[in-house]
């Protein structure tokens, strides 16, 4: 017999004992009555205390200097890095176009107004400037106090890279792309509680309009709970 | 480009992107399908979670990285090793999401190792010990690390109160932050034991397989399958969880110990595969035509009656093959499971005296072999070769390009392989990240 045969029949003497401990039957035990692994109905998890959101100064519409705090404080926020002239379908636009339908949302049910705000927040502060961000935050003023929509720069990467390192968020440049400059990043966006925390990452295999609809609410029944009120 | 002209531009991605379908997964062929960065051309390195052997160099765990670019000097050569310090039971490792770090985790003390292979990939670093795993959980034996965005989810093997296999997850963030745990379901069919974790997105599910304990794993081979009772403490359960819950939805019998679960990853195709190690055979996860999610068995991996083991499997990014190392005889095989109800063995070549881990690069080129399993399971003597061989893979056999002796070069025993690859000039800033606008 070889070495290799031998090996192989160290198994054997416990073999029988083995199936009969497993069991050979092809069950399927469900824990509860029927699938659910679709999106779970909205307070029935609990989502992970990620990290808390860290301090920074931001620029909005002016070149005064504001707490990043007053954007992700106070209400829920959905928070998106992104630069002004991203291109990639599967980066920033995805991002865009998911707060669009975020946004939507959100109209569509008067329980959620005024509880949620919606932060872009520049990756290229040099090009990027509170002036030139003023116009996209025009075209959403009109549901302003239903859902705001803020877009937020900085002075410049001295002000950006502690935030962006401390959300896992780092950048970088490459001025060599063939479709010209190109920030690259990884795609998140951050859902944060009334407290400032991440509650939430979002990838673009998990942006789901329906499922960050879903962990907003779920997010405001945790706080209606904690403050005794019926949502 | 003046504001007016931007808006056309931007108003143009918008509606480009509302018209976008959501991606599919991509993995490259079974990293976490949140991993960036994916490398589809040729690998540059190839880090290896090594086991400490005492006597041997250091003696001490580490990670070493070789370079497996064809083109460079040292090609086939170990360009880094980074030792942590003592013994315990090395095994496998995991990419955060954002490929700057690998979490390396050790099944006997629990510790659980970040490397930054951001920074430059050739020369990893140590940047943290995460040690609060069993104090914070009662798991032991932190296995799988499967990133999530901006998370870790650690899968454990065992607990320290009975040192067997009932065990459950642990979410971290990539700070090393414990955030919450999540038992694997003991009761109503459910074993509670713990070994893969694989997650499907797009479907919000994933999958966990069932090993064994500490009190088995870390006990000598030889000694443990004469014992009748231990051989009875094997997982024979998958479990299919609600992902954003993070709740256990339902357990599927899997007998004798179903380990790497593979999520096929092509476009439309929502099925897993495993290898159960102690039957020996293939294992199905679908949808029914009812819609409900179903293990079954589709079909066997050698003579299961000669127990080869099957232990690590690598699947091809189009879903159509799938190699399988089964540790007892050395032998690598490879199926044919473009249809995965019926997989075919096509090919079958003996790579080792003794085989454990296969990664695969994204095209299937190359295909990489480790010989460890785990130190009180490896075979002994002259059989206990310790190697990482590189092959190439032509559609027709498997051609040896390089190996590495991990004894002669007084490293340890090789087990989990990842990829890294080159440190590019866009990625200077801050390396690994994906270009992902």
């Amino acid at each position: 017999m070889t070495k290799r045969a031998r090996g192989a029949r160290l198994f054997r003497p416990c073999w029988k004992s083995l199936i009969a401990a497993a069991g050979i039957f092809a069950a399927v035990l469900p824990l509860r009555a029927g699938e659910s692994t679709g999106p779970p109905p909205p307070g029935s998890y609990t989502l992970d205390h990620i990290q808390r959101v860290p301090a920074g100064i931001v620029l909005e519409g002016t070149r005064f200097p504001r707490a990043l705090s007053r954007y992700t404080t106070g209400a829920i926020t959905l928070l998106a890095f992104f630069y002004s002239y991203c291109a990639d379908p599967n980066g920033c636009p995805l991002a865009w176009a998911a707060f669009e339908n975020v946004r939507e949302g959100i109209i569509a049910r008067p329980e959620l107004y005024g509880r949620v705000r919606l932060v872009f927040m520049s990756l290229d502060p040099a090009h990027d400037t509170p002036g030139m961000l003023r116009g996209f935050a025009r075209r959403y003023e009109s549901s302003a106090s239903i859902v705001p929509w803020h877009f937020l720069t900085t002075y410049s990467n001295l002000f950006l890279k502690p935030v962006l390192r401390d959300m896992g968020e780092e950048s970088s440049i490459d001025r060599e792309a063939s479709a010209g400059v190109v920030i690259n990043h990884l795609l998140k966006v951050f859902l944060i509680d009334n407290h400032g925390f991440v509650r939430e990452i979002y990838s673009n295999q998990s942006l789901d309009p329906a499922m960050i609809l879903g962990d907003i609410k779920t997010l405001l029944l945790e706080e209606s709970k904690s403050s005794g009120h019926k949502e | 480009m003046k504001g007016c002209a931007r808006y056309v531009l931007m108003a143009g991605i918008i509606a480009a992107a509302c018209s976008i379908a959501m991606p599919t997964r991509a993995d490259e062929t079974c990293l976490s399908p949140y991993t960036a960065a994916l490398i589809k051309g040729q690998e540059a390195y190839l880090h290896v979670w090594t086991l400490g052997e005492k006597g041997v160099g250091d003696e001490s765990d580490k990670l070493v990285t070789i370079d497996a670019d064809p083109k460079s000097k040292t090609y086939g050569t170990v360009i880094s090793s980074v030792s942590v310090g003592g013994r315990g039971e090395a095994h496998h490792m995991g990419f955060t999401d954002d490929r700057k770090y690998l979490w390396a985790g050790r099944l006997d003390d629990s510790k659980i190792f970040v490397f930054d292979v951001g920074t430059d990939p050739s020369k990893p670093g140590l940047v943290n010990t995460i040690t609060d795993l069993p104090g914070k959980t009662g798991f032991v034996g932190p296995h799988t690390f499967y990133a999530i965005p901006g998370r870790m989810v650690v899968g454990a093997l065992s607990n320290n109160k009975t040192r067997d296999g009932v065990t459950g997850l642990a979410v971290y963030n990539n700070k090393g932050e414990f955030l919450s745990e999540h038992p694997i379901p003991a009761g109503n069919g459910g074993d509670g034991y713990g070994y893969d974790i694989a997650i499907n997105p797009k479907k919000n599910v994933f999958l966990t397989s069932s090993f064994t304990g500490w009190n088995n794993y870390m006990t000598d081979l030889g000694k443990l399958i004469k014992d009748a009772d231990a051989m009875t403490h094997f997982g024979n359960t998958m479990v299919l969880w609600n992902l954003k819950s993070m709740q256990p939805e339902k357990i599927f019998s899997v007998p004798g110990a179903p380990l790497e679960i593979r999520w096929s990853l092509r476009e439309g195709d929502d099925w897993a595969i495993t290898a159960s190690a102690l039957t020996s055979k293939l294992w199905l996860v679908s949808h029914d035509a009812n819609d409900e999610w179903q293990a079954k068995e589709v079909g066997m991996i050698g003579d299961p009656a000669k127990i080869p083991l099957p232990v690590d499997i690598s699947i091809s990014a189009d879903a159509k093959t799938l190699w399988v190392n089964t540790f007892m005889d050395g032998i690598t095989h490879l199926f044919d499971i473009s249809d995965p109800t019926k997989p075919v063995q096509i090919y079958e070549k003996v790579t080792g005296k003794q085989v454990n881990m296969i990664s695969q690069s994204w095209d299937g080129k190359r295909v990489y072999i480790t010989s460890s399993l785990l130190e009180n399971w490896d075979r002994k003597g002259a059989d206990n070769e310790q190697v990482l061989r590189a092959y190439d893979w032509d559609g027709k056999d498997l051609k040896l390009k390089f190996e590495v002796d991990f004894f002669g070069q007084k490293l340890g025993r090789p087990h989990h392989m990842k990829f890294s690859g080159p440190l590019d000039k866009a990625s200077l800033d801050t390396p690994g990240r994906a270009a992902s606008g």
